[in-house]
């Protein structure tokens, strides 16, 4: 028995702190805060444009040279508080190309934090007050709601209903594509799941543009996939830490994909450093103690693999190939 | 006593698994005592512990002559390279004319691109491409003298860049051919943080020119995995005094490095391409990417079972290497490797190479001759090839070494333990289907050996590593083999494959139906693995 076998097993993180998370910005976009500010909850941190466009215009021989990535601000029409804005892109001929547009959505941060970093036509980076669970993968737009379990198994469309307006769901193992699409019209602001298929992405992505091409501005909606694209369940310690934050506001935020909450006085457990899950194989999403590494092995199709013992909860011990064995920290 | 050291650590860090090889001085010269693959993000220091106590339960004595004891294995010297994990480069020029040649470049140059050309996309998306938070590098590039189609934009395109280079001073900015004439707009270029580099001007239908050379050496550092296989193979060339291709997949790019011995007394020359495209996995693989596993697939998923399996494949290429798991990355593989090829479509006209040697993380599940049937199946080349494994990933920490003199002292110490041999593949071009193409009798130490030659398939003659012999071919009708004729006589070595007559079609002809395809496919893995024997 090796005391340094399990210490071959690949590890994830079960909370992520701190957490740096970027809001995308497109040139034109107008960031309404700076480096060093503190963010509240649902702070307007930016507005983007909506249709952008590039227009040219003359620069009067007395004004200040622009610099790339200045904002610029049009003349006031008849009528109009302000004059349209945009951003200076680039000069040609004497002449400067800007960014602009009629119409802007407010960005706004669904997480307490202070501004790392702001780039005009970049993005904007703000560290969280709060930790984070980190996924695989997230897409839709940052959003915020109060945590809310949701099925054991797979969540169907006919199991969703009014009362979860306003939540982010937790699905343990998998959802559809129509399950995303109805949860978003019935106002649920996000999904917490193990394994999303490529099918089922796909067909929301394309259902989430068409909406997005058809109405002018989605409520926030965002979708994380803790593990992959393969139907596998929650693994224990995510379970449990998700079980803890139930009933409290929590956000999803997709650049780093993540679930970002702010209780300071949660206290997690680090899990026991000899539990493992299987990942993949016959056994996938089954959790056990690693017991000893034991070299390699001949496995399914005659592959020959590094491998371990691990003691299953039923009493049984099984040898798992170690690429297929993950550990929390 | 000595204070030298008898024994060292070679790694390779790469960006899915983490290979750690004990190189240990034994009668005077060095030898590969143990090695050991484990999963990338697994604690080093357990993997080489591990090592170390394998070494010293199997030979306590032997471990101790190397000065082994346990514990001490974390203390021995380290020759390291990792794989740094390609950059993204945006790659912009006038003309889509002018851009195509500047992407064929940049994408084998260990960079991944993203492009656009003036006279296709607006300056808007064109600053939106730039201003990506994932770009690290501009290329911007124009003929020398430029194109017709290049000089009305050109200037329009160096004020564009020049804006976001102010922007963004930590990009580094590469102006290529006549865009080198437009350095005056960048305006304050001592003071950035990201250099801005003058290049030569990108070649049409010569991708690996100078500016891949400088390309390479600024996406890639010294002691990258990647880049150090050029010179491991110039030294294996020189040292073998033969023609040497490197295919290496790995997970975050393919590299192919094809080196000779330099006869006229000089260092050996190599070429070197590192493409991102021909990883192993990509995080969203598209349509095509899809469908070019699939029609390596034995298994017959559809699409979107094969989009998740390559997505988890992904998200942890250590895991599922088992089973349906091993198939995938070998379909995988065979797909990356094919779009390693197309990148280097170039090299085609040369010889084929004496010795081609499969390196990286993809191929480690896989048997040998499983290994060397990948690689036929899709470098199809007429001729006649020894194929070979870096089983130990030993190849790109040996290439680290920055005196040549010592990499090539190390490596012919090495040269038993570096590579397994997987056998020598024969494959004629220009072959008749339907009827016997010929005969062939295998020359060997203990006797003839003669066998029939049939179109389409494989034959395989047992050949074990080591031995050598002389295969003789007498074809009915003229072949390409190397040159053109009937008759042939090959110098052929043995392997764990051994002596593989391919007769199939050059390139291969597959069927487009997904189940006679995995028929056909798996009826030549049989074949290889378990065919009849002589």
């Amino acid at each position: 028995m090796s005391a340094t076998g399990v210490q071959l097993v690949s590890v994830r993180q079960l909370v992520a702190s701190p957490v740096d998370a970027t809001f995308r910005l497109s040139p034109g976009d107008r960031p309404i805060v700076s480096a060093g500010e503190s963010v509240v909850v649902g702070a307007p941190i930016a507005e983007r444009l909506r249709d952008p466009r590039l227009d040219t215009f003359d620069i009067a021989p007395s004004a200040v040279e622009p610099e790339p990535g200045a904002r610029w601000t049009g003349r006031a029409r008849r009528g109009d508080g302000h004059g349209p804005i945009g951003e200076y892109m680039f000069e040609w001929h004497g002449r400067w190309r800007v960014a602009t547009g009629d119409v802007t959505d407010p960005i706004e941060t669904p997480f307490a934090g202070i501004v790392r970093e702001v780039r005009p036509g970049t993005g904007i980076t703000i560290r969280a007050a709060g930790r984070g669970i980190p996924g695989v993968v997230a897409f839709g737009t940052p959003t915020r709601g109060r945590l809310q379990a949701g099925a054991e198994g797979e969540l169907r469309s006919g199991g969703l209903d009014v009362g979860s307006a306003g939540t982010i769901l937790v699905v343990a193992s998998r959802v559809d594509a129509e399950t995303l699409t109805r949860a978003r019209a019935m106002g649920v602001r996000g999904i917490v799941v193990a394994g999303l298929s490529s099918k089922e992405r796909r067909d929301f992505l394309g259902s989430e543009a068409r909406q997005r091409a058809a109405l002018h501005r989605l409520p926030p909606f965002a979708v994380l996939v803790l593990d992959g694209a393969v139907r596998r369940s929650l693994s224990g310690a995510v379970q449990a830490l998700l079980g803890a934050l139930a009933g409290r506001q929590v956000a999803i935020v997709t650049d780093p994909p993540m679930l970002i909450f702010d209780q300071p006085n949660l206290v997690i457990e680090p899990p026991p450093i000899d539990l493992v899950r299987i990942r993949a194989g016959a056994l996938a999403g089954r959790e056990g103690r690693f017991i000893a590494a034991i070299g390699p092995r001949r496995f399914q199709g005659g592959a020959r693999l590094e491998a371990a013992i691990v003691h299953l909860p039923d009493g049984t011990e099984a040898a798992i190939p170690i690429g297929d064995l993950e550990r929390y920290v | 006593m000595t204070s030298e050291p008898r024994a060292f650590l070679a790694l390779d860090k790469g960006a899915a698994t983490v290979a750690a090889a004990l190189i240990g001085r034994v009668a005077g010269r060095w030898r590969l005592v143990g090695s050991i693959a484990m999963p990338a993000d697994a604690q080093l220091e357990a993997v080489i512990s591990v090592l170390g106590d394998r070494v010293l339960e199997a030979e306590p004595e032997f471990a101790a002559g190397l000065g082994l004891r346990p514990g001490s294995v974390l203390e021995l010297p380290r020759l390291e390279v990792a794989s740094q994990g390609p950059g993204r480069l945006a790659v912009v020029a006038a003309s889509a004319r002018g851009l195509a040649p500047l992407v064929a470049s940049a994408s084998r140059s260990g960079w991944r691109t993203s492009s656009g050309s003036a006279d296709a996309i607006d300056p808007l998306a064109m600053s939106m491409l730039l201003l990506d938070p994932g770009v690290s590098a501009i290329l911007v590039g124009a003929a020398d003298p430029p194109g017709v189609d290049e000089r009305r934009g050109i200037g329009e395109l160096a004020a564009l860049v020049a804006a976001v280079a102010e922007r963004r001073p930590d990009l580094t900015i590469i102006l290529a051919g006549a865009m080198t004439d437009h350095l005056s707009a960048f305006r304050d270029a001592d003071r950035r943080s990201g250099e801005i580099v003058l290049a030569p001007a990108a070649q049409r239908d010569m991708p690996g020119g100078p500016l891949a050379d400088l390309l390479l050496e600024l996406a890639l550092p010294a002691g990258d995995s990647h880049r150090s296989l050029g010179p491991a193979a110039a030294t294996l060339a020189e040292v073998l005094d033969r023609q040497v291709d490197i295919v290496e997949i790995g997970f975050d790019a393919g590299t192919r490095v094809s080196a000779r011995p330099n006869s006229g007394g000089g260092p050996p020359a190599f070429d070197l391409a590192v493409v991102p495209a021909a990883a192993l996995s990509h995080a969203e693989p598209d349509d095509a990417m899809v469908d070019r596993v699939g029609s390596w697939s034995t298994w017959g998923a559809d699409r979107h079972r094969l989009r998740d399996r390559l997505r988890e494949l992904d998200v942890a290429p250590w895991s599922d290497a088992a089973g349906e798991g091993s198939a995938l990355r070998m379909a995988a593989a065979r797909a990356a490797l094919a779009r390693l090829a197309e990148r280097t479509s170039d090299w085609d006209h040369r010889p084929p190479a004496d010795l081609v040697v499969a390196a990286g993380g993809a191929w480690a599940v896989a048997s040998a001759p499983a290994v060397a049937l990948a690689i036929a199946d899709v470098l199809r080349r007429p001729g006649a090839s020894q194929y070979a494994l870096d089983h130990a990933r030993l190849l790109a920490p040996l290439g680290s070494i920055p005196d040549p003199g010592e990499r090539r002292a190390m490596i012919t110490y090495l040269l038993d333990d570096l590579l397994v041999p997987l056998g020598t593949f024969v494959t004629p071009a220009g072959l008749r289907s339907g009827r016997s193409a010929g005969s062939m009798v295998v020359h060997g130490s203990d006797g003839d050996t003669e066998h029939d030659l049939q179109p389409g398939g494989l034959t395989r003659v047992r050949l074990a590593p080591g031995v050598e012999a002389v295969a003789e071919f007498r074809f009915r009708d003229t072949v390409k083999l190397g040159a053109r004729g009937r008759h042939f006589a090959v110098d052929v070595a043995g392997g764990l494959g051994g002596l593989i007559v391919d007769l199939r079609d050059v390139p291969l002809n597959l069927p487009e139906r997904a189940d006679l395809r995995g028929e056909l496919l798996e009826s030549w893995e049989q074949a290889l693995l378990h065919g009849p024997k002589a």
